[in-house]
């Protein structure tokens, strides 16, 4: 039983732990969620004392913690607040790298809105520049964020 | 009548997946091995004070020297110290599945003297006993995993 174990015995494991997580988009959320995928319509909500217009919609307000209930609608164009771009491939990212995730204040809204970039060279990505959703088709939606596919730019 | 809900509600389902690498080592490999290859189980002893070292390690935890490679092969036979009938079915990190099927989970005092923690075959609540004598019955194709993956169940015996 004797003898000197070698260099290519020795065992590496891989471990598989997938943790499956569910949550509950609320009342507003869900609205949201809904509109995305029945309409292609980017919805937000409105404060009616500091008219503030938040895309996602809350149902309370930040700074004046009202609660809110005034949906409106905003336009699925917009200006890049910022942006960054992730080249590591990871589990957790939605596509394939390299990704360039953007903050996107769309037009009637207060706020920025996380989404991916596409159909753009990231070299020439740049505050400021114009961009529009696209969505993905009918039968691909399913009320989740990613029912945008990504924002790309305006020409 | 019961109240119908005012509006649809969107539950946001995803799954995280927590990617990571294990390496058993030099020693604990070693053991890995002889349990695939050979279907049998080994330790390293000190060479100070001749104690077996459980799961194999590289250096003894009461004396810090150094183990070396003196391998000794153990009796694959042994007393069942406590036990539990499992029947949530929990996650196996390895394989990333959960583990279905209901069954009696043990404690094994070896009779070289180390414990082990595997399944019994023995499914009879009533049959389960603090004491009763088991021996290992090895998996025809190890995959080289640890316990739970060469060895199939310890099976109850006759002393």
């Amino acid at each position: 039983m004797a003898g000197k174990v070698e260099e290519s015995e020795r065992f590496v494991f891989n471990g598989k732990i997938d943790i499956p997580n569910k949550y509950s988009a609320g009342t507003v959320g869900s609205q949201f969620l809904i509109e995305l995928r029945d309409n292609k319509k980017i919805i937000g909500i409105k404060c009616p004392i500091c008219s503030q217009v938040y895309v996602p919609p809350r149902s309370t307000c930040k700074y004046c913690f009202g609660k809110l209930s005034d949906l409106v609608k905003v336009s699925n164009k917009g200006t890049l607040l910022t942006y960054a771009v992730a080249y590591q491939p990871s589990p957790i990212q939605p596509v394939e790298p390299p990704i360039a995730y953007g903050i996107v204040q769309l037009d009637g809204a207060n706020t920025g809105f996380v989404h991916m970039l596409g159909e753009v060279d990231p070299a020439k990505l740049k505050v400021g520049m114009r961009v529009k959703a696209v969505f993905k088709v009918k039968k691909e939606r399913v009320a989740s964020v990613k029912d945008i596919k990504y924002f790309k730019p305006l020409r | 009548m019961a109240e119908q809900p005012s509006q649809e509600y969107i539950n946001v389902s995803y799954t995280m997946g927590r990617p990571y690498r294990w390496a058993a080592g030099k020693y604990l490999s070693k053991l890995y091995k002889e349990m695939r290859d050979h279907k049998k189980l080994v330790a390293n002893r000190c060479p100070k004070c001749r104690e077996f070292l459980w799961p194999p390690e590289m250096v003894c935890g009461r004396c810090k020297v150094r183990a070396g490679d003196k391998w000794v092969e153990l009796s694959d036979k042994g007393t069942v110290v406590q036990y539990t009938y499992m029947v949530f079915p929990l996650w196996d990190p390895h394989k990333g599945e959960r583990v279905a099927e209901e069954h009696p989970y043990a404690t094994i005092l070896l009779d070289d003297g180390m414990y082990v923690v595997s399944r019994l075959e023995e499914r009879d609540k009533g049959k389960l006993k603090v004491g009763m004598r088991v021996q290992a019955v090895w998996k025809e194709e190890g995959r080289g995993h640890g316990l739970d993956e060469d060895i199939l169940y310890f099976r109850t015996i006759e002393q």
